[in-house]
């Protein structure tokens, strides 16, 4: 479709075929599977966050006289803090030790002095754990730690570390643990061939600048391929606090939440609102709204902190010569 | 080089989308069928929303209704989670030779997978929506509260004058009826318990392995704590009274005298507040193994083969034949504990599990629906489905087929006992009054306040308090 030339006195337009349309079309299946399937169903829980609805099969509801009182509830009700608690310590438990391991691993893959050998191995073992599925893990573990007779228990009493089985599922400790331990396995692999995958993309002469200087390995490591990788490491650490803090099916096929409610993480606690007992799904709305809100918050404060300076400072500046400019202008 | 690249790319996409319809096209087809499931209480969610006071069946209500027509549909959907009840379709077939097929849908209960199926197919309806379906104890009184499941005499079947010509054990009618005492579902085996002790260690710590004495020793549970330590005492740690606390567990979930919620509030009554103290003095005195049901050590107890030998379990008819049976560790007197078993009254009447068959409220074969269900719950001819059932030594609902069946209840792996000389009165003994909607929830948080007091990580008040500060989490009730 060619684009009619304008009036005589505008300037000529370029002839030329705009493929506009096609990209709306193409963008259009999308978009209506994400309004119907996701969209929709976001803005209805919010607005059941408001109202009274609970009960298996039943669709009315009606809004509460106090619109924010299943949130209010919420917010004094100790399962929740303790679920929210819970669910922090067990994210920060898994990402710290993976963060690092993932670091360690990736200086070492891509440092061009230390010849590793078998890299392509090495890295399609590591990410293997990422391959099965978080709920097979759970529920073998689960069986891991049986009490009194599993293969943990029967280890340690044949070394003779211990002589009577320890019923370590019914300790919160040990079970926080072992969650946090699955998350980490399960991820260190990814996040390592990601970051391998940043520092590839860096500019190998900014590392020969540094040989060249007399840099060592650490220095290199701290002051290049650290700040070069300031995007990625911020990529990997929001999705990783966006999974950590809605952490559901490896608490859930673990333990129940159990012991005493010790490794119930928000999305379990959600889980069991709405789908056991009353089935109250105002409140596991409401809680729900209380996780968006809080996840949001912590990604805009992660951008915010890793934001790029720089770029920052020159956006401020064009935006000051702008306003300037206009002022002259009307002046 | 491209050429190859275009088949790669091409064969991917092909592959990728018979993947894609084949997920779509799949109907329910049978996954893995288990033995007879019984009701583990931890593994599904399903419970009802309206509270539910069980009342006998009431004769006027369940009056039958009279205009029940043959109809000419030709296929019958059955739902069940285990292979039971489609088993006895082949049965049924050959001696009515029915003009319709009937069509049967199998999927196991693990993880909730057979409540959320069957709940997505009612709600669906159409031709595939199930015209029978099975449910279990477990979530037998969500399907029975339900708008889904038709009332039986709505079929044309006289509940109070069919069950009482069949001896069906009172029981199963209450539980599987509504809050209004309306009939929605009739079961063919009666799951009463017993208490199932082996009775090598009966002989050498109680004296003797005749029933009545073994029932005396556990007559009511100060006994049975006070016979715990006496075996312990004795043996010296070799024999402990139970495996774990699961084990007491199930006669205690029906010693409540009254429903967990009543008019609105949250009650504990003494009877229940005894496990508290029961698990703590099995835990802290050593008088049990510690294990945890269906789990590996549960399994060596029965074996007899683990940390110290179990006096015994407490279980309804099924357990001996599918659960003893198969993981005594041997399959002739002698071998493992084969044999060595033994039945007589339990400390308190109990029932565990059971399958019951409901109908669809939308079903169009209203007759041959109801002439299915009649034929396996209710008829006490010679090859009807209970009078099959009752042959492989499990019990059934009708007191009349387990009257005349008295030969099927000698069972080799009890040492040759009659064990329906214990569970047929066992099965009369059955009160559900107590059972209510929300029991399954409730009775999981239950368990766990209980655990950690019995550890000694919780003491009593801040068990009670956390037990009922979870229960009005997730339940609409007053916990004053």
């Amino acid at each position: 479709m060619l684009q009619t030339s304008s009036t005589a006195a505008a300037p000529v337009r370029r002839r030329g075929i705009s493929y506009a349309k096609y990209g709306y079309l193409f963008c259009l299946p999308f978009v209506v599977a994400f309004a119907i399937f996701s969209l929709y169903p976001i803005i209805y829980t919010a607005s059941i966050s408001f109202s009274d609805l609970k009960g298996m099969g039943t669709a009315q509801y009606n809004y509460l006289p106090d619109l924010f009182g299943n949130f209010k509830s919420l917010l004094g009700n100790n399962v929740f803090l303790t679920s929210l608690q819970t669910t922090v310590i067990l994210w920060i438990f898994n990402f710290i030790p993976q963060i690092g391991l993932a670091l360690i691993l990736t200086a070492w893959f891509t440092n061009t002095t230390l010849k590793v050998r078998a890299q392509g191995a090495f890295k399609i073992l590591l990410f293997l754990p990422n391959i099965i599925t978080a709920g097979t893990i759970a529920v073998l573990f689960y069986s891991f730690f049986g009490y009194p007779v599993g293969p943990i228990n029967t280890i340690l009493q044949q070394l003779k570390i211990i002589d009577a089985p320890i019923e370590f599922l019914r300790s919160p400790a040990v079970s926080r643990g072992i969650i946090s331990f699955i998350q980490f396995w399960m991820w260190y692999g990814n996040t390592m061939i990601v970051l391998v995958a940043g520092v590839m993309g860096i500019n190998p002469t900014l590392f020969e600048a540094a040989a060249i200087d007399g840099a060592d390995n650490v220095q290199t490591f701290f002051k290049i391929t650290l700040p070069c990788l300031r995007t990625i490491l911020l990529y990997t650490l929001v999705t990783s606090m966006i999974g950590g803090l809605q952490m559901f099916d490896i608490p859930k096929l673990f333990n129940d939440g159990k012991p005493n409610n010790m490794t119930q993480t928000v999305s379990v606690y959600i889980f069991k609102q709405a789908f056991t007992g009353s089935f109250q799904y105002n409140r596991a709305a409401a809680a729900s709204m209380i996780m968006f809100v809080i996840i949001a918050v912590l990604a805009a404060m992660l951008f915010y902190i890793m934001r790029d300076r720089d770029e920052a400072l020159a956006n401020k500046a064009k935006k000051l010569a702008k306003k300037a400019e206009k002022g002259g202008a009307k002046k | 080089m491209k050429r190859n690249v275009k088949m790669l790319a091409l064969i991917l996409a092909v592959t990728m989308c018979i993947g894609l319809f084949l997920t779509a096209c799949s109907t329910g087809t049978p996954a893995a069928s288990t033995p007879p499931a019984p009701a583990d209480n931890s593994g599904d969610t399903a419970t009802t929303a309206p509270a539910n006071d069980t009342t006998k069946a009431d004769d006027a209500a369940n009056a039958p209704a009279s205009d029940v027509e043959a109809s000419d549909v030709k296929v019958i959907n059955l739902w069940s989670f285990t292979d039971e009840v489609p088993g006895m379709v082949e049965a049924f077939k050959a001696k009515y030779n029915p003009s319709y097929e009937i069509k049967t849908t199998i999927i196991a209960t693990d993880n909730g997978g057979y409540t959320s199926a069957l709940d997505a197919a009612l709600a669906g309806g159409g031709a595939d929506a199930p015209d029978i379906f099975v449910t279990e104890g477990a979530f037998m009184k969500k399907y029975a509260a339900s708008d889904y499941s038709i009332p039986l005499k709505d079929l044309g079947i006289d509940i109070a004058a069919e069950t009482k010509a069949a001896g069906i054990a009172q029981y199963t009618i209450d539980a599987a009826s509504d809050e209004n005492g309306v009939v929605k579902g009739l079961g063919y085996q009666a799951t009463g318990g017993a208490f199932i002790y082996r009775r090598s260690v009966a002989k050498e710590y109680l004296g003797s392995d005749d029933p009545a004495t073994v029932y005396a020793a556990i007559k009511d549970w100060d006994t049975y704590l006070e016979t715990a330590r006496m075996i312990k005492e004795k043996s010296g740690g070799k024999a402990v009274i139970v495996s774990g606390l699961g084990d007491v567990w199930h006669p205690m979930e029906n010693s409540r005298s009254g429903q967990w919620i009543q008019n609105g509030k949250l009650v504990l009554d003494e009877n229940i507040m005894k496990y508290f103290e029961l698990s703590k003095a099995l835990k802290q005195e050593g008088l049990m193994n510690g294990t945890t049901d269906w789990q590996e050590a549960w399994f060596a107890d029965i074996a007899g083969t683990g940390a110290a030998d179990i006096l015994g379990f407490y279980g309804p008819a099924w357990f001996i034949n599918y659960v003893i049976k198969s993981n005594c560790g041997g399959s002739a007197p002698g071998e493992g504990t084969y044999g060595d078993w033994g039945v007589c009254e339990p400390t308190v009447p109990f029932y565990w599990g059971g399958s019951w068959l409901m109908a669809n409220k939308d079903t169009k074969a209203k007759k041959e629906v109801a002439d299915f269900i009649r034929w396996v719950t209710l008829s006490t001819e010679a090859d009807s489905g209970m009078a099959n059932w009752v042959k492989s030594g499990d019990t059934v609902a009708s007191s009349v087929i387990m009257a005349g069946a008295g030969e099927y209840g000698k069972l080799d792996v009890c040492g040759g006992q009659n064990v329906f000389d214990a569970f047929i009165p066992a099965n009369q003994a059955v009160d559900v009054s107590m059972m209510g909607p929300y029991d399954e929830t409730i009775n999981n948080l239950f368990r766990e306040e209980v655990a950690a007091y019995a550890e000694g990580s919780k003491d009593l008040e801040t068990a009670i308090q956390d037990f009922k500060d979870q229960v009005a989490n997730v339940i609409d009730v007053d916990i004053s």
